[in-house]
């Protein structure tokens, strides 16, 4: 009865600002009218997986098995364990092993073979006498996927060998220096009956470890001759000054200079090599002291009142167990890669390739999806009877937003798993801060679409419209091209897109496996592109429908 | 009958065009209210205004009580809007697309369940409510957005052009259905460019041209406005466009409106003898003269004579 009574009386619906029923409905209502448009839904279910099919497999999929023969010159174990270590690596198929590099290139020209390693003559016994050794890989440079891979793969595992074979020799240098200062031990308690014997056992460990430390020495003079010279970038002179250091000037003008990529890393070996080098020397200049003062005629006095000799070789031995704590890999590279290209860390291309892929899909994606949502509607009238009803701008953006963020969301976790399957991407950070980011980026990609399709009234509008975003969110995404090697102008375009933090926070979780703390600016930056786009989208949609 | 409308110096500029020009109007509670007028006359744009839709650029206008420019939401619960095309959802059920919008006005699932049943019986698609709505035929469709429209039992429901590319069968159905719901005391807007209907069924006709209000009335007032002039029925075969031209240059003649199968409404001053100029005008081209007389203006010729535009233009 009184239900009737308020109907006859024309029951009156409020306007709530948000209203989440009236969002459900909206969820709801989008849910069905995509499940049921097939034209639509199978396009844009189709449409992110396409992409990353076609652009995957073109810009970034590791090459596999790859054709390679191996030129070996020598019997050694060292050969051997090369040749090992090449056939079990999945890029690699050895199809041949001949003995001379003539014989390998006419393989490479026959194409029989895409890539020819070579290890050199002798290389057993040059590494055991401590010389470096270079495998030259000789690849068709035309592939250019082949060929990168091929070097990482190489280098990556040429290193690896190249820090066993360092390990095992200092291990060998640290147990010999060692045992030459234990054999001193007994020295600094017990009183000697043979000084002539003292004498002839403290000059000894003082060779042997000034032997070692000779070894040390070449191999920083090896390393300092391989230093990649600097790269000039500015000359307001026309005589430069020799090279000598990182930045130097002369009186006409100043010549800058840069370091080249790679000579960082190289002299921070260097310094390493100094610093042990320089433990080894205090050592043997101790045992040197020690010996002066145990061949001297008063040698008992010494010996026995001013414990000159104790001192010495105490002082030697405590630099001796310094150097036993040195790390022993990558010391020595006995072995190294002639034409290694500088990007070769062991990860994959796809890897670091694939976040901003994927970024750049869900852009696409995201805001190409939302051309129906309001300017379809618009022009179909339903978005009119909606504005019809007591509903407000806030509830019919946040519920449109919603449905589309979910859908975006559901793609996205489809491409991703699509990818994995087809590109064995690896995801190594932790999969809910990858979500994360994900939601809030999706929200700024569908937000950007739906501010553009409630800004224009057709879908060919829109379409025209997105195109203005989307043009420079492929280009500079770092999908296909380096942002870095970039024009300054352009750069600055890359920092204004949402699109380069999201594949910069994606890298960072999936490749490099950051926590939260350490990505926190790219993701922050996003943070403040969903409150300044969601926002504009909340404030730019009107109901108007002029 | 007091005036649920009430609509004062209304104007609404897109930039350097106006497209209504300082209207005043009022619509009684409980009729059918005509609006008459040919394309771009401005009935769109007055429409879209009293439903919320669009901004009035001045002007003030009181809708059962409550004001235009104040009172958006609760003008938004008393009317309903029949908008030109379908508007609905085409991948939705006749059923889904009334629940969504019973869920947008906040109606509760029992109330959205028993109206759009009720509903859907009036408009007489109750038996396909479960049918996908991209397949209706288009009286169908233009039924249901009806009743989507009146989900909210409204006070007032504007119709725009509800009619418009139906067969005459559903023209028909539409029309017995608007004045059933006109007799369940829901006052009318209705759109329309078919004179005859707009003749038939509303009680008071607006004609409005180039952003004005140029007549007002029931149809039988309209229809005095001619009384200066008369309309002759003219029957003859198919006229060349330079003839029609020359025609209409005669003095006496001050309208010619072309219907189908040659036959032409000419509308003449009083007291001329126009008759005679007539016969000769056509005997001196050799065309074939069948009928020639009279006629009782319809309201089409009031607005040919009041726009000088042909309805359909």
């Amino acid at each position: 009865m009184k239900e009737k009574k308020r109907n006859m009386e024309n029951e009156k619906y409020a306007e709530k600002i948000l209203n989440f029923k009236k969002i459900g409905a909206i969820i709801q209502k989008n849910f069905i009218v995509l499940t049921r448009d097939k034209t639509r839904l199978i396009p844009l279910l189709m449409f992110p997986l396409f992409m990353i099919l076609v652009l995957g497999y073109t810009t970034g999929n590791i090459p596999k098995h790859i054709e390679t023969g191996i030129v070996i010159q020598d019997n050694s174990a060292l050969s051997q364990s090369i040749q090992q270590s090449i056939a079990q690596n999945q890029v690699f198929t050895i199809k041949r092993v001949v003995s001379t590099e003539d014989e390998g290139k006419r393989l490479l020209d026959e194409e029989v073979i895409k890539v020819l390693i070579e290890i050199p003559p002798d290389v057993g016994k040059n590494v055991a006498e401590g010389q470096q050794q270079g495998i030259t890989i000789i690849v068709d440079e035309s592939d250019s996927a082949i060929a990168q891979t091929s070097k990482q793969t190489i280098t990556s595992i040429i290193n690896q060998l190249s820090n066993q074979i360092s390990a095992k020799k200092i291990q060998e240098y640290q147990k010999s220096v060692d045992a030459s200062g234990n054999s001193l031990n007994k020295y600094i308690n017990a009183i000697p009956n043979d000084y002539s014997k003292i004498y002839q056992d403290t000059k000894a460990s003082a060779k042997a470890i000034s032997k070692t430390k000779t070894v040390l020495d070449n191999t920083a003079q090896l390393y300092r001759l391989s230093l990649p010279q600097p790269i000039l970038i500015a000359l307001t002179t026309e005589t430069i000054t020799e090279y000598g250091s990182n930045q130097t000037s002369n009186k006409n003008g100043t010549v800058i200079l840069k370091n080249s990529p790679g000579y960082n890393s190289l002299a921070a070996e260097i310094s390493v090599l100094e610093k042990t080098s320089g433990i080894l020397d205090i050592a043997s200049n101790n045992l040197n002291s020690a010996v002066k003062t145990a061949g001297q005629d008063a040698v008992t006095d010494a010996y026995l009142n001013d414990n000159s000799y104790q001192k010495n070789v105490i002082d030697a031995l405590s630099h001796i167990k310094m150097f036993s704590y040195v790390k022993a890999n990558n010391l020595l590279k006995p072995l190294i890669v002639v034409d290694q290209s500088a990007y070769g860390n062991g990860l994959h291309a796809i890897d670091f390739l694939m976040p901003s892929l994927i970024a750049l899909i869900i852009f696409q994606s995201a805001v190409m999806g939302m051309g129906r949502a309001v300017a379809g509607e618009k022009r179909e009238g339903s978005l009119t009877r909606v504005f019809l009803t007591p509903t407000s701008n806030i509830t019919i953006v946040v519920g449109t937003l919603l449905f589309y963020v979910l859908f975006e969301l559901t793609k996205t976790i489809l491409l991703i798993l699509f990818s994995i399957i087809l590109f064995h991407i690896h995801i190594e950070g932790s999969l809910l801060l990858i979500a994360l980011i994900l939601t809030i980026y999706v929200s700024v990609c569908a937000a950007l679409g739906m501010i553009i399709s409630s800004r224009v009234s057709t879908e060919q509008q829109f379409m025209a419209m997105a195109m203005l975003v989307s043009i420079p969110t492929i280009f500079l995404s770092g999908a296909f091209f380096p942002v870095q090697a970039m024009p300054k102008t352009l750069q600055s375009i890359a920092f204004f897109l949402p699109v380069t933090y999201a594949g910069e926070a994606l890298r960072d979780v999936m490749v490099k496996n950051f926590s939260l703390g350490l990505t926190a600016t790219p993701i922050f930056v996003l943070l403040v592109f969903f409150v300044v786009i969601v926002g504009g989208a909340l404030i730019t949609f009107k109901r108007d429908i002029e | 009958m007091k005036n649920i409308i009430e609509i004062t110096n209304l104007s609404k500029i897109f930039g350097k065009f106006t497209a209504v020009d300082k209207i005043n109007l009022t619509v009684r509670e409980g009729e059918i209210f005509g609006f008459l007028g040919p394309n771009g006359a401005g009935k769109t744009t007055t429409i879209s205004m009293l439903t919320t839709l669009i901004h009035p650029t001045s002007g003030t206008v009181n809708i059962s009580g409550y004001d235009l420019l104040n009172d958006g939401v609760d003008i938004r619960n008393i009317i309903g809007v029949v908008p030109q095309t379908f508007a609905l959802f085409p991948e939705l059920t006749a059923q889904e697309n009334l629940n969504y919008i019973g869920k947008l006005y906040g109606m509760s699932s029992s109330k959205i369940k028993e109206r759009s049943k009720q509903l859907l019986k009036q408009v007489s698609l109750y038996t396909y409510k479960d049918r996908i709505t991209g397949v209706f035929s288009g009286g169908m469709k233009q039924r249901l957005s009806l009743a989507a429209s009146i989900m909210s039992s409204p006070k007032i429901l504007f119709m725009d052009e509800p009619t418009t590319g139906l067969d005459p069968q559903s023209r028909i159905a539409m029309r017995e259905i608007t004045q059933k719901l006109n007799k369940q005391g829901i006052t009318i807007i209705y759109t329309t460019h078919d004179m005859d209907e707009a003749e038939k069924i509303c009680d008071r006709i607006v004609i409005m041209d180039k952003g004005k209000i140029i007549a007002d009335g029931t149809s039988a007032e309209l229809k005095k406005l001619m009384i200066p002039d008369k309309v002759l029925e003219v029957k003859t075969e198919k006229l060349e466009k330079e003839t029609l031209a020359e025609l209409k240059k005669m003095h006496s003649v001050t309208a010619v409106h072309e219907k189908d199968n040659g036959i032409l409404n000419i509308t003449v001053k009083k007291d001329e003898h126009i008759f005679y100029e007539l016969t000769d005008f056509f005997k001196k081209r050799k065309l074939f003269l069948e009928e020639l007389k009279y006629l009782e203006p319809s309201l089409e010729d009031v607005f040919v004579h009041l726009t000088k535009k042909d309805l359909r233009d």
